[in-house]
This record gives C-alpha cells, structure tokens and sequence, in this order.
C-alpha cells in the first residue's frame, strides 16, 4: 500500500509539472467544467421553475441528488478521467509496453496514472452546492458524515463499470468509440432510479448497474430504511471487481503491442 | 538466464483494398491473414552473456523482446527468464529487467527527465542515497547532467537516447533488452552509447540482448550472435564464426591514381565494387590466394594506396538476407 502511495504522489506532482507548462489550457479546463456544473444545475433549476416535483423528489431533493453526482463525477474527472482517453492511446501507440514492465499492477498504471490539476479546483463549486442542497434538506450530522464515504463508493462502482467496457480497447483498438459509450453510461447514471421506467430501471440496476451509483447512496440518506439499492452497490462492486480483474487479465493476453 | 524451447508467436491482422470502398468492405467482411512473427524459437543464455540479435525488418527480433519481458504472451512454446514466467508479470521479475526500445519512449515527453526518474524511483522502491549515487554516476559517464531539468521534448534525439537508458538502468537490472538503442543517431553518440553500455555490463555482470541494424554495435558489444528470418533463427553462434560463414574470404581495397576498365579479367571475378570514378574498388579474395593476386595487381596497375580487412559482417548479412539458404547448406 506504502508502495502504491508513493508512486501516486508522484503521478499527482508530475501532473503538475506537465499542468504547469500548459498554463492556457490549464484555465480553459477550469472553465469548460465550470459551464458543464453551471449548465447541468441550471436545467434542473429550469425544470423546477414549471412543476412542483419530479417523480417523487421535491426541487431540494433532486437538486442534492444532481450536486452529489457532480461531485462524484468531480473526483472522477479529476482523478481518472484522462486515463480513461490515454488507454486507447497507450493500446494504439504501444506505450502500454512500458506501463506493462513497470512493477507495479497495471490497473493503477493505467487508470490512476493521469491526475488532472485544473479540475481539482472546480470542485469547491460543486461540494458548495451539495452543502447548499444539504442544508436545505436538513440532514441530519450522521448523513453529513456518510456523505464522503457514499460519494466513494459510488465513485469506487462508476470506475469499475467504466474499466470493464474500456477493457474493450484491447480488442478494438482505437478508443474513441468505447469512450463515447462510457460517458453515455456516466450520463445514465446522473438521474435518480425513479426517472426511468421499469424495465430500462431493472437492467440499469441489476444488469448494469450505473443507477446504484447515486441512488442507492442518496436514497439512504434521505431515508435510512430505503438501504436497498445500497446494499446492492456495495454487492455490485465486489462481483463487477471480480469481473474486472478477470477482464483485465484476458485483456492483456489479446494485447499485441504496436510494431516499433 | 533465459530458456525457451519453441518459443512461437502468430499475429492477427486484415487485408483491407486501398480507397473508400475498401474501407466500407472492411466494416462488413474482412480478410484475416495470420502470420508467424516468431516460429519454435530455442534459446539457452547465461548469466553475463551479451547476445546480438540479427536479422533483417519484420524478422521477429522485437517481438522476441517483447515475449521475453512479458510485454505480450506466447501463442505456443515454453519460456522462462530466471525462472520466472514473464507473461505472469510478478513484481520480482518486474524489478529484475529493463527494456530500450530505439523507437519508443518511456520517458514522459511534457517534463523533464529527471521528473521521469524520480516517478521511476518510486516505482522501483530506490532507496534516496542509491538513487542520487545512480543519476550521479550514469549522468557523469553520459555528460548529460545539464541536461537533466530540461524538458524531454527539447532534447535532440541523441540526448533523449541516454536519458533512456539511464532510465532502464536506475534499478540496475539483471537483464537488459536493448531494441536499436543508437538507431538514428550521429556516430560520436553511438560511440557514447556502446561505451556506456559496455560499461554497465562490466560492472555489473547484467546479460544484455541487443537487436541493432548497425553491425559496429553488435560487433563491439557481442561475442554471441544469434540471427533470424521471417521468426526462425537460422544461426546462434560466436560472431567470430559468423564472419566466416562466407568463407575465408578477405576484402582488399585498392585506390588508383587514375580510373580503371572494370572489365579487365584481373578482378572480374572477385566481386569487385566501383565508386562512381572506377578509381577505388573493393575486391573478395580468398585468403589463399590473397598473396599472389594482391601482387598481380601491384605489379600492373598504378596505386596509391590500399587494405585488407576480414569479410565485413554487414556484408556477411547483406549476402545471406539475400539468399538465406546459404546457411542450411
């Protein structure tokens, strides 16, 4: 564990040598993903400037729902979003050679190898509105406690979810494709369970499970009895990991690296 | 140190028709070839060994590499280096190699080399006083320590070529894998190169496999040769032996004070090469007949100057790509 640590803090402080020489784009970054939390709260704003409720939810509610996803999806953009890009990259160019000789598990060379600096400042603007939303919803200290720890089991399920299609790569090659599915998955999963209906919420719960990411964590919070979908996150991420390392593994036997 | 015994391995690829048709055929139908990069390929190396891979473009020499790092995993055969399994991946075995691929970087091309180590460091778990001892040492032998803050994507390539292998080297590894490490670089850098890397395995008694196209490298680092065709190795021997698979031919070169008729019958058949003003040749003379010919051409001809050597290995090989039967026989 000591190990992977110490060489994270270095992917972070190389990430921010690389940031560094980049300064313009470092800033666009920031701006581009202050639009995308802006226009995403904006439009369920919108929506709650018409009707009264949504499904079950009270403006308040899915307001607090949509900020815990943006700050899930935050943390993801921040931490393994653009390793998710560099993979079909490192399959195409062959970098993944050397990924693959260094004595570490590939899964963390790969995936938590690309920390992105300019978006680790936007996240004071998202966790300000989970506080905001919170605050209005009047949860109580031991929900505000588990709130962390909820947002990184979601965080810890989308991963997963995400490594298991991008394993695709290995066979497909050029990542372009697999990523767009990827990011519609993450679109999926911004909604609360309810806004879908039965059969397309059965198979995004059970077969897929993007909606356990939010709703299973929010339900609880709002109502300690609603465990549910929580209980079946934490059952999805011990079967999809499981399913991700023996993925992975077929995946790195179909790897032929690219001529030199 | 490695052992493999029909060591093979088949790539996968398409035939697509040139234009946009045959892009729009590739979606729906393709025509899969499959080709042997490497056939019932059998080694035995020792600890300390520097062997030279030979072979012309697509022979499977780097794909050999990348069987032996673990990079890719084996269609067929059994292969073990140092006992480990290198498709496995463990850690121990990880930490006990190095790769250089000429054609590929593994340094991160957006900051500066020594960024690059010290990631490295950590990945390899080098303790801080060993680590500064080994960039010391190396960047020292290489002259590059100027160099080290310096952006990777601003060095020339000769430089970049020795941040790379001060890179493979930090953990001192016990094996070493070395894929055209001086390709396109000047003759002073090559130099640099074999120097360091000769140096590195007297000190450290590491085994090195070396692929190269330039023969200076493989004859200044190996003593072993082992050559291969379309994956098949077709010699594994001493380079002293290998010169002589041609016969104990020697090459003369003669300079002349003016331009001579290539068609006299005194070098007609000893292969002779021209430059553009037929006033130097290079000429193949069996060694018993070295003497005498040699003479006859003294005698009636007005030179200026001229040498002998051994049969080049780069003509060695030019021979044999042509024409690889030579061997069987």
């Amino acid at each position: 564990m000591k190990h992977y640590l110490q060489v994270y803090q270095k992917f972070v402080s190389t990430a921010f040598t690389q940031a560094s020489s980049f300064r313009i784009s470092f800033f666009l970054v920031i701006l581009m993903d202050l639009f995308f939390y802006f226009s995403t709260l904006a439009s369920v704003i919108f929506i709650y400037d018409h009707v009264e409720y949504i499904g079950v939810w009270q403006k308040s509610q899915l307001m607090f729902f949509i900020s815990f996803m943006l700050t899930l999806d935050w943390l993801h953009m921040t931490l393994f979003s653009e390793s998710f890009w560099m993979m079909g990259e490192h399959i195409r160019t062959g970098s993944l050679d050397f990924i693959l000789l260094r004595p570490i598990h590939s899964i963390f060379s790969v995936f938590f190898r690309h920390f992105r600096p300019a978006t680790m400042v936007n996240g004071l603007v998202a966790i300000f509105f989970l506080i905001k939303y919170g605050l209005a919803l009047n949860l109580s200290p031991l929900s505000w406690a588990l709130t962390p720890f909820l947002i990184i089991l979601g965080l810890t399920l989308l991963l997963i979810i995400e490594i298991i299609i991008s394993i695709a790569m290995f066979w497909i090659v050029e990542g372009l494709g697999v990523n767009f599915l990827r990011m519609q998955i993450q679109h999926l999963s911004r909604w609360p369970d309810f806004i879908y209906a039965s059969l397309t919420r059965k198979v995004l719960t059970i077969f897929l499970p993007v909606l356990l990411i939010g709703s299973g964590p929010v339900r609880f919070l709002y109502d300690y009895k609603d465990y549910k979908l929580l209980i079946g996150l934490i059952i999805a991420i011990i079967i999809s990991w499981k399913l991700m390392l023996i993925l992975w593994n077929v995946g790195l036997k179909k790897y032929d690296s690219a001529s030199s | 140190m490695i052992h493999s015994t029909n060591l093979s391995k088949t790539f996968q690829s398409y035939i697509k028709e040139p234009g946009f048709k045959g892009s729009l055929k590739a979606i729906f139908s393709r025509n899969y070839v499959y080709k042997d990069a490497v056939k019932n390929f059998n080694i035995e190396s020792k600890r300390g060994e520097i062997i030279g891979l030979l072979g012309p473009n697509g022979a499977g020499k780097t794909t050999l590499m990348k069987m032996f790092t673990g990079i890719i995993v084996p269609s067929r055969g059994d292969l073990t280096v140092m006992g480990y399994k290198p498709w496995e991946r463990s850690k121990e075995f990880r930490k006990k190699i190095a790769l250089v691929m000429g054609q590929k970087s593994q340094l991160w091309w957006d900051i500066p080399a020594m960024d690059s180590f010290l990631l490295l460091q950590k990945y390899y778990e080098i303790p801080d006083d060993k680590f500064k001892k080994r960039v010391m040492e190396m960047s020292d032998i290489l002259q590059v320590e100027p160099l080290l803050k310096v952006h990777v994507r601003k060095l020339s390539l000769g430089e970049r070529m020795k941040m790379e292998l001060m890179a493979s080297l930090l953990h001192t590894p016990e094996i070493i894998f070395l894929d055209e490490p001086t390709i396109g670089l000047d003759l002073v850098a090559q130099e640099n190169i074999r120097e360091f890397i000769s140096e590195y395995h007297r000190t450290h008694n590491a085994t090195i496999f070396l692929t190269s196209h330039y023969m200076a490298d493989i004859q200044a680092l190996c003593k072993r040769l082992v050559l291969i065709f379309n994956g098949e190795k077709h010699y594994d021997g001493p380079i002293k032996e290998f010169e002589n698979i041609l016969g104990k031919d020697k090459v003369v070169s003669f300079y002349f004070s003016e331009a001579q008729n290539p068609n006299d019958p005194l070098w007609m058949r000893l292969e002779p090469k021209w430059n553009d003003f037929l006033d130097q040749v290079e000429l193949k003379i069996p060694e018993s007949d070295l003497r005498e010919t040699t003479q006859k051409i003294l005698d009636h001809k007005s030179i200026i100057d001229f040498h002998t050597e051994n049969m080049p290995i780069e003509r060695v090989m030019k021979t044999l790509m042509a024409n690889p039967d030579i061997l069987k026989a």
